[in-house]
């Protein structure tokens, strides 16, 4: 898989699980600032990230929730549990979408296409929160279809090509275009991209194209190359049609209703329009006119514009860029003489388009950044900063300082003044801006740097004076120095060379943040599949040290080496410590808190106590408890069945509650705790219980059990009913729903990983679970049997204990052995002729037999074996292949002395 | 089939539908010369459309229903001067 793509996966999911953590927090304290910047920002990253990956649905989605965020964040729109809802939905979707990239093969992501239908929907039910309060005074809502455009088709601003649809446009179509605009009509761009397989659906898009109204613009394009024509696949569809209509946006919509992620319904923005086209021409007469023309602008000299702008566009040749952004001058002079805005933009857009060099004009900027900023921000600004600062503004005196007047002195002054014009940007002295203009403006007139020298001399850039460097020696108009000057020009940052010791010797970094730096992350994300293979070496690594006090014996006895024995044996104790250390450091790797799966318990509540209507509170205890990672995993699924079940059928109504006497919100508790060896988890509410006869009677009802059995059960006996298989949909004892999923279900999944369950119930008081898993699953303890001349293991969990039983005790009841163990009848049975073994049981000399007593589930049983003898841990490997069909085994494992160990499973035994 | 071959024209029918654009695309790979007369055609699916775009033969006549001409002479005629004016743009 493509390591980006795994980042992101691992990440995202961080992040969405942050995001429903901080919702739900803003849903107990709504006005907390803090956890909604975060909040914002998680969401803002995400949506970041998604843009790196051909994943526009997901990005889609996480705008709208952006956006939405921002508009509350602002204050525009107030938090509610309905806005909560909608984003948690939203989150719902992006993790489905994660699941499905994870789910896909290698790097294959999802198809573009996959899902736009809900995350069309999910996106404009996002946005729906931002309609219902429209904030004041959104630049975008200009005509009156375009906020219903917004909502249709959530416009993603960054890969919007309505620039690119619109320059191509034929001038004088967009002239006319904006002429319509400006008397009301709503224009739209329409860019319709049919699916690839989209005529495999019966699908026509030219037909659905063609029953448009007529359009005042149109293209049809492909979005690929065309192949050569013998490689054409003339059934994958790579059309793009691209319209620009006279309709409104609903009706466009209305129009492609059921393909709406496969267009975009652009309102077109007057501004958008004036683009000025056409042969690139550098010629001084267009930076001249622009600058007069600005000056013109501002004293709303409408005439004497036009009159210039006339008699240039006569000696400019037709095609010329300078001529189109004149005849389009001269029509916003015509339809909006007064919008100084638009012609300041247009002028802008001009020198943008129609000029080679920028001429920076302090006017051309937007006005919004036009504002001073104080002089905190050139104090706060770094050392380094300062350093290539001074450097800057030192490569910029010594070029105005060059005495030589070479043909490009035009040009040079330009580039001072543009990279002055930078630097005062960047310093936030956008005041000065002006006045840098005026002294370019005359420098350039008086064809003299004199002007911009002054400006430089005279220019206070509030530059601290502690840092500075020692005055560069080239201040003096030596000639040494103008070759380096001359290319440096371009980048006000371009280091000249240092001259003697800088006061800082460390090296520049620009742009990075202090926190980029702090500390290398103290955690490292491993794949499983790596700590896997790591555990099983170190398994191995133990039962190989195992062998070694085998060879301790076999010197002594074997090689009479009694010394060497010694010595096997006191290395054997330093590489069994290790070993055990390891193991216990590995089991430490793959520990995970059970806050893993408890931290989604909380937005699960919510959901379904609003669902279906309940008042709960959950506490939950004991999160930081820890077990072993597959234990954890396994956990999770039995664990929202049985909250799903307390919810649905445990707790009652909050009226309900209340004609009982208990307070109308149920408790449910979950806590978590270790105990020796097993971690203990206890799932309580306070709802009405399990009425234990109802069992017994669906029960019998059912057939599961006979009269007898139903008569004998005592109360708890009835209440494990619950857990068997064909009781899981009947046993609802209310039946709210009919929905929840069978307590077998989840007994199986806890029995898998060896865990036990234990049900307590009292009607009306509540129900209680308990859930005992075992820390790890790695090292089995098993106990080792011998029969038949040959040694068994059999798991430590189904040994209740072993007894001899003389043979004399050994009683037959309905040809079956039994015998009695402390007043309770215990069926035997052998293992030889469980195993098909043909071989009676061997007995000891005082003619008693070797009995295991298993515990299978509740009921004990009584295993004949030849002998019973020590218990060791051991790695248990499944059995694979062809052996893995094989019932009654557990799998193999290795014993130190290189022989392999077969363990039993006694309940498939049976 | 919604069309008929002559020699090195192809006579499109009133339809050239979504099954055509494969004959059409055999058609035009063995007659790479070959002219098109969409006289009578009314409506021409995406599809066959596609084929059309792609290989660019010599249109012996435009349709006679007014709104297909228009599509089909902005697509057939201007995507090439299209190209052009991307190429100049500045």
């Amino acid at each position: 898989m493509n390591p980006l793509l795994d980042q992101f996966q691992s990440e995202g999911r961080e992040l969405l699980e942050g995001i429903s953590e901080k919702l739900l927090h803003l849903e107990r304290a709504p006005d907390d600032p803090g956890v909604m910047d975060e909040l914002f920002r998680f969401v803002h990253t995400l949506k970041g990230n998604s843009g790196l990956f051909e994943l526009p649905q997901m990005t889609r989605v996480l705008h709208a929730g952006e956006d939405l965020l921002d508009a509350v964040r602002d204050g525009k729109q107030p938090f509610s549990a309905a806005l909560a809802d909608q984003l948690l939905e939203a989150m719902d979707f992006v993790a489905a979408m994660f699941d499905e990239i994870g789910d896909g093969d290698s790097a294959s992501l999802p198809d573009p296409g996959w899902q736009a239908e809900p995350a069309t929907q999910l996106a404009a039910a996002l946005r729906a929160h931002l309609q219902s309060t429209p904030p004041a005074g959104r630049p975008d809502s200009a005509g009156p279809d375009a906020p219903a455009a917004a909502g249709q088709d959530a416009p993603i601003p960054e890969t919007l090509p309505d620039q690119s649809t619109l320059a191509a446009l034929p001038e004088v179509a967009r002239m006319a275009l904006y002429r319509r605009i400006l008397v009301g009509a709503s224009c739209h761009v329409l860019v319709y991209e049919p699916e690839a397989e989209s005529f495999f659906k019966g699908e026509d898009p030219f037909f659905q194209i063609s029953q448009l109204p007529e359009p005042l613009w149109r293209r049809i394009s492909a979005r690929e190359p065309w192949p050569a024509l013998a490689e054409l696949d003339a059934y994958h569809c790579v059309l793009r049609f691209e319209l620009v209509l006279e309709s409104s946006a609903d009706e466009l919509a209305e129009h492609f209703r059921y393909v709406p992620e496969q267009v975009r319904i652009l309102a077109i923005q007057p501004e958008q329009l004036p683009l000025p086209q056409g042969r690139l021409d550098d010629g001084p007469m267009t930076a001249n006119f622009i600058r007069a023309a600005l000056t013109q602008v501002d004293a709303r000299q409408t005439d004497a514009l036009q009159r210039a702008a006339r008699a240039l566009l006569e000696l400019s040749a037709p095609d010329l860029c300078i001529a189109s952004g004149l005849r389009w001058l001269l029509l916003v002079l015509e339809l909006e003489p007064d919008n100084r805005e638009r012609l300041r933009d247009l002028l802008g857009a001009i020198e943008h388009h129609c000029l080679g060099t920028p001429v920076h004009d302090a006017r051309l900027a937007p006005s919004a950044a036009r504002t001073a900023a104080g002089p905190e921000t050139i104090a706060s600004l770094p050392p380094e900063w300062r350093h290539s600062l001074e450097q800057a503004l030192a490569a910029q005196r010594q070029i105005l300082a060059l005495e030589e007047r070479p043909d490009w002195f035009q040009g040079r002054l330009r580039a001072v003044a543009a990279s002055l014009n930078g630097l005062c940007r960047a310093l936030g002295a956008e005041s000065a801006l002006e006045a840098l203009a005026q002294a370019t403006a005359q420098a350039e007139a008086q064809a003299d740097s004199a002007p911009l020298r002054d400006w430089l001399t005279h220019h206070d850039f509030a530059l601290p004076t502690i840092d500075s460097p020692p005055e560069l020696p080239a201040e003096s108009p030596a000639g040494s120095a103008a070759d380096a000057a001359a290319p440096s020009v371009r980048q006000p940052a371009a280091p000249v060379p240092a001259t003697g010791a800088t006061p800082s010797d460390e090296p520049v970094r620009f742009g990075r943040r202090a926190e980029d730096q702090a500390g290398t992350p103290r955690t490292l994300k491993v794949d499983q599949v790596k700590i896997d293979r790591l555990m099983g070496l170190v398994g191995e690594m133990v039962v190989a040290k195992n062998a070694l006090p085998y060879l301790a014996g076999r010197a002594e006895e074997h090689y009479r080496v009694r010394e060497l024995s010694r010595e096997i044996k006191t290395q054997y104790s330093v590489i069994n410590r290790i070993a055990e250390e390891m193991q216990d450091a590995m089991m430490q790797v793959r520990l995970l808190p059970v806050s893993f799966i408890f931290q989604r318990f909380p937005r699960l509540v919510r959901d379904i106590a609003h669902k279906l209507g309940k008042e709960v509170e959950l506490v939950m205890q004991g999160e930081s408890t820890e077990a072993d990672k597959n234990i954890i995993e396994a956990l999770a699924e039995p664990m929202i069945h049985i909250l799903r079940n307390s919810l649905d059928h445990g707790l009652e109504l909050p009226e309900e509650r209340e004609a009982a006497g208990k307070p109308r919100g149920g408790k449910l508790e979950i806590s978590a705790q270790p105990l020796s060896d097993r971690v203990l988890i206890t799932i309580r509410d306070d709802g009405r219980g399990i009425d234990a006869e109802a069992i017994r009677r669906k029960a019998y009802e059912k057939g599961l059990i006979d009269e007898a059995t139903a008569e004998r059960l005592n109360e708890q006996e009835a209440l494990n009913l619950i857990f068997a298989p064909g009781l899981s949909t009947a046993a609802k004892i209310s039946d709210l729903s009919g929905r929840g999923v069978g307590m077998d279900v989840v007994r199986s999944a806890i029995l898998r990983v060896k865990g036990s369950i234990d049900l307590r119930s009292q009607v009306g008081k509540g129900t209680e679970l308990r859930l005992s898993l075992p820390l790890s699953m790695a090292v089995t303890n098993v106990m080792i049997i011998e029969s038949a001349r040959q040694r068994f293991g059999v798991p430590m969990e189904a040994v209740a204990e072993t007894v001899r039983v003389a043979r004399r005790d050994i009683h037959l009841i309905k040809h079956r052995q039994t015998t009695v163990l402390r007043g309770r009848v215990i069926p035997l049975l052998e293992l030889n002729s469980l195993l098909g073994l043909d071989v009676p049981p061997v007995a000891n000399e005082d003619d008693a037999l070797a009995v295991l007593i298993a515990r299978i589930e509740q009921d004990e049983l009584g295993i004949i074996v030849d002998d019973c003898r020590e218990t060791v841990d051991i790695i248990l490997k499944p059995l694979e292949g062809f052996l893995g069909t094989l019932p009654g085994y557990a799998g193999t494992a290795l014993l130190g002395d290189g022989s392999v160990l077969l363990v039993l499973n006694p309940t498939e035994l049976l | 089939m919604a069309f008929t071959t002559q020699d090195n024209q192809l006579s499109a029918g009133e339809q050239l539908s979504v099954e055509d654009a494969e004959l059409l695309l055999e058609w035009l790979l063995k007659h790479p010369r070959g002219r098109i007369d969409l006289s009578a055609c009314d409506h021409v699916h995406a599809a066959s459309l596609q084929v059309l775009m792609a290989a660019r033969p010599k249109i012996a006549a435009w349709p006679e229903s007014q709104p297909l001409a228009d599509w089909l002479t902005a697509t057939l005629t201007e995507e090439a001067s299209n190209h052009g004016k991307n190429n100049s743009r500045c």
